[in-house]
């Protein structure tokens, strides 16, 4: 886990794909790259599976291009249609059983930890929602109650999209779906206040079609998890097959479902605000000049 | 046959706004070249795609005709496109790329 693991080993470099090189010579390892210039250096997502269209495929996009440090960060996945594309990507990948992704993800983090000491190596765990708040949702919460130093994030597209359509915890109330077919009977589940209630350190809800902002928190919370605590982002990720959105209009869900019930939110700690300021130069946390005192009229 | 997205480079060009790659959901496939579109007068260069990996989603048609509001994304089947940007024929640079274009058909 360096920059030496995605060189070419000496005298290999002509076998190898040019995906690969391009991925070597132009890609994002050991730069700063952002949003703002996709088009133009190569990504380490490579293709995928994934289904056309797919906001969750947007989003993971979105997400592997903001990690601060590609090259020394281990992503922890578990059943569901985000790993087909996770694991497509030049960045180790863990896949557990189903749900048990934090559980892997704090030993992982932790064994790092003791191999490399104060050098940072970042864990993200990218699951579905069922495997978050269903699944795995015991091992979720243990794991941030043990304040484990890793970033988890929730790909909600409100419905266990990879097996054909079942609801989860985070399904809203009264949707049908293929097999819940009489409509959930239940709310959402709050994963969000569960995550303050056991303490993470930063919690965002985000949605796709705001590629900047995705960047921004993604960023946020894999820098926090580092030293401070556990993160956790919710994002929205429709699932265009099991409801039918026509590909062309998932951005335009995405913009609706945004406004209606999942606007942005961020919370940030005291602690891993002071964080951000101090290690990384932040300047969103700092004191707001006093704003100066509004002139009452007839007064000099 | 299957749709794929096509980009006007003359529309384009004339926006150039980068704003569709960051929506489209598959990597590397809509591209950015600085130099194209410079042979007709215009400044800072278009975007393209790489059709062997576009899955024809059309998300990017929706953002450049509303976001962009510029209506430079056609979806077309891929047999009358006579030449396009494929993968293998596209070259990384400093800050941008260039593809030589060919027939995106075998045969
Ligand atoms: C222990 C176990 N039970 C069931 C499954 C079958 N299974 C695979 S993916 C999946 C649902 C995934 O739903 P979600 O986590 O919401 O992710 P999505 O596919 O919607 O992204 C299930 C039930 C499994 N792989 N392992
Ligand atoms: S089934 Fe749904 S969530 Fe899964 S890849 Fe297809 S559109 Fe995306
Ligand atoms: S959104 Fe439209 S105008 Fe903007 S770069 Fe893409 S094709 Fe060009
Ligand atoms: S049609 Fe879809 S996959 Fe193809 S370039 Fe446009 S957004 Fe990307």
């Amino acid at each position: 886990m360096s920059l030496d693991y995605v060189k070419f080993s000496n005298g290999f470099e002509k076998f190898m794909p040019k995906e690969y090189r391009d991925m070597v010579e132009h890609g994002p390892f050991g730069k700063k790259v952002t949003v703002s210039q996709m088009g133009n250096f190569k990504e380490v997502l490579e293709e995928h599976p994934m289904c056309a269209g797919c906001a969750m495929t947007l989003f993971i996009r979105l997400a592997i291009i903001a990690f601060p440090n590609p090259e020394d960060t281990i992503t922890v996945g578990t059943a569901g249609c985000g790993r087909l594309a996770i694991s497509q990507a030049a960045i180790p990948f863990v896949y557990g059983n189903y749900g048990d992704q934090n559980g892997v993800a704090s030993g992982l983090s932790r064994g790092l930890r003791l191999r490399f000491g104060d050098k940072p190596k970042d864990v993200v765990v990218m699951a579905g929602d069922g495997g978050t708040a269903d699944i795995g949702f015991q091992q979720v919460l243990h794991s941030w109650f043990r304040k484990e130093r890793f970033t988890t994030i929730m790909l909600d597209n409100e419905v266990y999209g990879n097996t054909g359509g079942q609801e989860s915890g985070m399904t809203n109330r009264g949707a049908v779906l293929k097999m819940a077919p009489l409509g959930k009977k239940f709310e959402k589940m709050d994963m969000v206040q569960m995550a303050k209630v056991a303490g993470c350190a930063y919690v965002a809800t985000v949605v796709p079609n705001n590629p900047r902002r995705v960047e921004s928190v993604i960023k946020k919370a894999v820098l926090i998890a580092r030293e401070v605590g556990s993160t956790y982002i919710q994002a929205y990720t429709s699932c265009n097959i099991e409801y039918a959105i026509p590909t062309d209009k998932v951005m335009e869900d995405a913009k609706t479902v945004e406004n209606d019930r999942y606007q942005f939110t961020e919370y940030v700690s005291e602690e891993a605000k002071q964080y951000l300021t101090e290690r990384y130069g932040y300047k969103e946390f700092l004191a707001k000049p006093a704003a100066p005192a509004a002139a009452i009229p007839g007064k000099a | 046959m299957y749709l794929v997205a096509d980009i006007s480079v003359e529309i384009c060009a004339a926006k150039s706004c980068k704003l569709c790659t960051q929506y489209c959901p598959e990597a590397n496939t809509i591209q950015y070249s600085d130099e194209l579109g410079k042979d007709q007068g215009f400044k800072y260069g278009s975007a393209y795609v790489a059709v062997d990996r576009c899955k024809g989603c059309a998300q990017c048609v929706w953002v450049c005709d509303n976001m962009a509001k510029n209506n430079a994304i056609k979806m077309i089947m891929i047999d009358q496109l006579p030449k396009a940007a494929l993968t293998e024929n596209i070259t990384y640079g400093e800050k941008s790329t260039t593809a030589v274009l060919a027939s995106p058909v075998v045969g």
